[in-house]
């Protein structure tokens, strides 16, 4: 009883061979991937085996992934409209060991930022509930970069589905918010999206998605019209900030997701704070050299008018 | 030598040293200006000689004020904890109004700051309270929120005085009008030349939900009355 989830464990580290590097297969469907039991018979020996050797660097790389902190940001996300529910695992490349398991995550979910240390990782999907250990339906290879962030999103029609790699940006141009759109409605293959008079997005097909474009802040009407019908939502764009906007198949219509990917200060501060007045702050010692200069020049004239009076007085004596 | 010994004839053209004592034998009331000329003389030397040995010696220099060491954290303060927002921006948090960090037994209301004429960061008019910037995210919503407190007044150690010892997983809460809080943890302490301030590292934008608490650092400058660094606190929101 025991052994058997410490297998699957185990199992589930090992990221099936081939998969990696692939980002889906043509033929990428979600299907329902069960172990038979000759499969995980066999594997037994060979996972218990492996267990000892295979559980100890896991473990220790776990513990020095969490104890630094994070270099770079990744969120996950489904939106793709006709896939099921899937549970999304991001492994530390060369890790076993998933550093993140989302489970059941549903079309329209994004997950918050992670905050992960540079260095390759990959994302993979398997259909939700479905053994850690399994090959995965789709996964793919990102590569964080300190200080940047990145969305990494199942994206397409199930049939084809894919996980793209999105670069997200992290700062704005001064007084400006930055925009873009992903298209991930089935029922519109393309869309229209406009925030007040500002166009974010002309006739944009479906699983595609924009560039960044700059918006000036304000509260904004965002309307999203397609073969359908429309759909408008209330957008308040601030400086400084960095939005993705995601058009959605909902229960009836168009639905607008508006993603925050970033928020810094609307005006930025010049330079740093003025706070502090210094009474703590040590005092260093003045420089010596006035002092060491009063003390000759006192000394020097001390000396002079004694050397004067001394002579004076000896003068007047012996003119007597 | 020899010359000059026989009698007063050969003294006739005198050098003015010699002159001036037989200007003193003929009219001796000029004899006491110069004496006491001489003697003021004197008397200032000694005095200027020894004042100067006293401030060489005396109260010179004074070592500053330390913070020391931090008591590790006891419990978190009262409210209910409130998890990081998605990605996605339903809710507003509510604006924040107290700040606590255990670990340096900070304990602080908010007040709010703007910008200065200068258009750098507002600070708080009191040495003893923190302030969030009001163009920064709100602490517990996506971005860097801004709160800056002074590491002393002109006399003693100010709210933000122990800044500098927060070490990584250091916790710092705050708390909003509504009474919930938020939880952060310190994952960098970096000090900056305020001449070389990485405005948009600090105040630029950022994809999670997080703090930076800045005070001054470094050396103070007794000429321009300012410390020549900040200290930046980083925190994340924890989950």
């Amino acid at each position: 009883m025991t052994i058997q989830p410490r297998i699957r464990r185990t199992r589930s580290g090992t990221l099936p061979s081939g998969v990696s590097r692939t980002v889906g297969s043509a033929t990428a469907s979600l299907r329902s991937l069960c172990f038979r039991r000759s499969v995980l018979l066999a594997g037994l020996i060979a996972a218990a085996s492996g267990l000892l050797i295979a559980a100890a660097p896991a473990v220790s790389a776990i513990t020095a992934a969490t104890g630094t902190s994070g270099d770079g940001w990744i969120q996950l996300a489904h939106l793709s409209p006709n896939t099921p529910p899937v549970d999304v695992y991001l492994y530390s490349f060369g890790n076993p060991r998933a550093r993140i398991v989302l489970d059941h995550v549903a079309y329209g979910t994004v997950s918050p930022y992670e905050k992960v240390a540079s260095g390759e990782y990959t994302v993979a999907m398997r259909a939700a509930g479905a053994k850690p250990g399994s090959p995965p339906v789709l996964s793919t290879n990102v590569t964080i970069v300190t200080g940047r962030a990145y969305t990494v999103a199942g994206m397409g029609p199930a049939s084809g589905l894919r996980l793209q790699v999105l670069r997200d940006r992290l700062t704005t141009p001064k007084g400006v918010s930055l925009v873009r759109v992903v298209q991930a409605s089935l029922r519109d293959q393309k869309v229209t999206v406009t925030a007040g008079p500002q166009m974010l997005a002309r006739g944009l097909a479906f699983g595609s998605v924009t560039g960044y474009g700059t918006a000036d802040p304000g509260t904004w009407i965002v309307h999203v019209s397609g073969m359908s019908g429309i759909a408008t939502q209330s957008l308040t764009l601030t400086a400084g900030t960095i939005h993705t906007l995601v058009v959605l198949d909902g229960a009836s219509g168009l639905m607008i997701d508006n993603l925050v990917n970033a928020a810094g200060s609307a005006v930025m501060p010049k330079g740093g704070a003025a706070t502090g007045l210094g009474g703590t702050a040590p005092v260093p010692a003045p420089s010596p050299v006035p002092w060491t200069a009063l003390i000759a020049a006192g000394a020097l004239c001390a000396g002079a008018a004694a050397y004067w009076l001394r002579r004076a007085r000896y003068q007047a004596r012996h003119a007597r | 030598m020899e010359a000059g010994r026989p009698g007063s004839p050969a003294r006739r053209p005198v050098p003015t040293g010699r002159k001036s004592r037989h200007a003193g034998h003929s009219h001796p009331s000029h004899q006491v200006p110069r004496r006491a000329v001489a003697a003021a003389l004197l008397c200032g030397g000694l005095l200027a000689v020894g004042g100067g040995l006293m401030l060489l010696t005396g109260p010179a220099a004074h070592p500053g004020i330390s913070p020391g060491p931090v008591a590790h954290p006891a419990k978190p303060p009262a409210g209910v904890i409130v998890a990081p927002p998605g990605p996605v921006t339903g809710a507003t948090v509510p604006r924040p109004v107290y700040l606590s960090i255990p670990a340096i037994d900070v304990h602080t209301r908010l007040i709010r700051l703007g910008l200065t004429a200068q258009g750098t960061l507002q600070v708080p008019a009191s040495t003893s309270v923190a302030g969030w910037y009001t163009a920064s995210p709100r602490p517990g919503q996506v971005g860097s929120a801004i709160i800056a407190g002074h590491i002393d007044s002109y006399t003693g150690p100010g709210v933000f005085f122990r800044l500098r010892l927060l070490r990584p997983g250091d916790r710092v809460y705050v708390r909003h009008t509504n009474g919930t809080l938020a939880v952060f943890r310190v994952y960098a302490e970096r000090t900056y030349a305020k001449d070389r301030f990485p405005t948009v590292k600090v105040y630029g934008p950022a994809p999670d939900p997080e703090l930076r608490l800045i005070t001054c650092g470094g050396t103070f400058d007794p000429a321009t009355g300012s410390y020549l660094s900040n200290v930046v606190v980083y925190a994340a929101q924890i989950r």
